[in-house]
């Protein structure tokens, strides 16, 4: 019987294996091996990011700006030691092909070398990449990128997100938006700009109070609060086709999650109690999932939709649950502390952010695993830290804080530290929420 | 002593202060006060918070709430009974609750909270007798604060359900 077992089991475990791993060309095998050691390796990655070849005046200024584009990208991540090219890194001598010498990267620390050249052609860009394991000396990548003359900049964070996934196996921060609610005008509007800040644009412009815009998954809807009915009422706006859906007839809307493209979740005080519902992006109520006494808000679901985080008094001063929507059963996640709120759940699944309102008054942003365990404090002594948010790679997060007097947008690494502002301006930033497609 | 402002307060409630209340904490003469033998009423650093102030402008006084509680204390039942005893005989009026709370926590709990401070008001009144469809809620939760202050006194003011007169 055991002998049955024992040779059954890995000749099924070997055809899965073989399903698995046999439509993958060999690239992606190739890459999945950089991934394994680098892992064991952990800290960040060691890279040369040389500065593009150009001919000519104008080439020579697009690779200067693409230079700065891919230098500032890459350094935003945090994932990588940036290491000065070294002189001769590259050697011209044999005139059609350039060399690299991966000697001169070993010894100055260089784990991976990216370079390329940039040429133009009828006012579109081509940028030529090649990225090398710089130890092995083994091209690891090599692509053309494409594109329009202003458009630079989603050409450069294009080679980044390849880059990225290519070295870490996971999604990039590149190419996603970050949506927020700033006073800039006067009143409170819901704005998005780039992962990094870039290129601020106005959403609303109802010159009222808008308060937790969240993006659909796909990046195709927008959900957010708006009391410019009188109450805050759930608006759901098709980016695209500009046509907006609102929900709630009676009572309040509160701080809407969305569970996949098609459901949002929101707390509607319908009949006096504010409890979570589902609700459709045409309008229309799905479901109700919480059904207590208590404040039920700010839904959060894990990636695949089964499970909601979300904000209860059902034990008295605020706390987090998790339900499991098709059982209902409901599970508490927090224990210390006596104010928590704001849960956000991480894109890969396993973490759940959130904010503890502490007994000295300060507000800080915690990160708790989902079965309760591994509870890590992320940010300390710097004032009320608010509404955290995780990047789509699930490395950094984004959040509010007052620590230089006005709340404003800050990211942070997922695992503490590297805090940093996102955005200048005097106005007032709240209730950021990062976005998952790019 | 508490009783004898609340008293006070009905007084005035019910001989019919105008639409612009006469009864902002500066304008209380010590006469008014010694002919019921009470110190000044809505002294504007009442420990509770209660009591009126400039910005209730309309006959209804509004419910002010302990941190974190949407529950009606004493003060705040009688405040709401003399707001009913006005609705029971001026039938055709309407009113909206307000509910506001300070700017500690978080806002979208606060935007709850208020819902649950203008609901509690609601549902006392129609007990009372007051028909639900003159009297609409909304919360403004910690967006809308009627003190400006970032101290206790401030936010005693801003925990309340506020009347607006349709």
């Amino acid at each position: 019987m055991f002998q049955l077992f024992n040779r059954v089991v890995p000749s099924i475990f070997f055809a899965f294996f073989c399903l698995v791993i046999l439509p993958l060309n060999l690239s992606a095998a190739e890459t999945g091996e950089y991934i394994a050691i680098r892992k064991e390796g952990s800290g960040n990655i060691a890279l040369v990011l040389d500065k593009l070849d150009a001919n000519g005046t104008k080439e020579s200024r697009f690779a200067q700006s693409l230079d700065t584009i891919m230098y500032d990208g890459l350094d935003f991540t945090k994932l990588f030691a940036l290491i000065s090219p070294p002189l001769n890194v590259r050697d011209y001598s044999d005139k059609k092909n350039v060399v690299i010498n991966f000697g001169a990267l070993t010894s100055v620390g260089a784990e991976v070398y990216a370079g390329g050249s940039l040429t133009r052609k009828s006012g579109m860009i081509n940028l030529d990449m090649k990225v090398y394991d710089a130890s092995g000396s083994k091209l690891l990548l090599s692509k053309t990128y494409t594109g329009r003359e202003e458009g630079l900049r989603s050409i450069g964070h294009a080679f980044c997100a390849d880059l990225v996934e290519l070295l870490t196996g996971k999604k990039s921060v590149f190419g996603s938006k970050i949506v927020f609610v700033s006073n800039k005008n006067g009143f409170k509007e819901v704005y998005e700009c780039d992962f990094d800040g870039y290129g601020v644009q106005q959403l609303t412009n109802a010159k009222s109070i808008a308060m937790n815009p969240a993006i659909s998954p796909d990046g195709r809807s927008l959900a957010y609060i708006s009391f410019a009915p009188g109450r805050p009422t759930l608006y759901i706006r098709d980016l695209a086709g500009g046509t907006i859906a609102s929900v709630g007839k009676s009572g309040v809307s509160i701080d809407p999650g969305w569970r996949n493209n098609s459901e949002v979740a929101a707390t509607l005080s319908l009949d006096g109690n504010q409890a979570i519902y589902l609700v459709k992006t045409d309008g229309s109520l799905s479901k109700r999932v919480t059904n207590n006494k208590s404040i039920d808000i700010s839904p959060a679901f894990s990636p695949d939709g089964t499970r909601m985080a979300f904000v209860s008094s059902r034990n008295g001063l605020p706390q987090i649950f998790i339900q499991d929507i098709q059982s209902g059963l409901v599970k508490r996640l927090t224990f210390s502390g006596r104010y928590n709120t704001q849960p956000s759940w991480s894109p890969l699944g396993d973490k759940i952010a959130y904010t503890t309102w502490e007994k000295n008054g300060e507000i800080n942003i915690f990160v708790i695993n989902t079965d309760g365990s591994g509870l890590l404090q992320l940010t300390q002594n710097n004032g009320e830290n608010k509404s955290p948010s995780w990047s789509p790679d699930g490395e950094m997060i984004v959040y509010t804080s007052n620590r230089q007097g006005k709340e404003k947008m800050y990211v942070m690494s997922s695992k503490g530290g590297n805090e940093r502002l996102l955005l200048q301006g005097d106005d007032l930033q709240t209730q950021p929420s990062w976005s998952l497609f790019r | 002593m508490k009783k004898n402002s609340i008293i006070v307060l009905a007084l005035m409630v019910t001989a019919g202060c105008s639409s612009k209340s006469a009864v902002t904490p500066d304008q209380v003469t010590p006469d008014q006060v010694t002919t019921n033998q009470a110190t000044p009423l809505a002294v504007p650093s009442l420990p509770s918070g209660y009591g009126f102030d400039q910005w209730q402008t309309g006959p209804l006084g509004d419910a002010f709430f302990e941190f974190d509680s949407s529950t009606l204390s004493t003060e705040a039942q009688e405040q709401l009974k003399q707001n009913g005893i006005w609705l029971e005989s001026n039938a055709l009026k309407k009113a909206l609750v307000e509910g506001h709370c300070d700017e500690r926590g978080t806002s979208e709990y606060n935007l709850a909270l208020g819902d649950r401070r203008a609901t509690s008001v609601k549902e006392f009144l129609v007990r009372y007798g007051v028909a639900p469809s003159r009297l609409e809620t909304v919360s403004f939760g910690e967006e809308r604060p009627f003190a400006a202050g970032h101290n206790e006194e401030s936010w005693s003011k801003n925990r309340r359900a506020h009347f607006v007169q349709k």
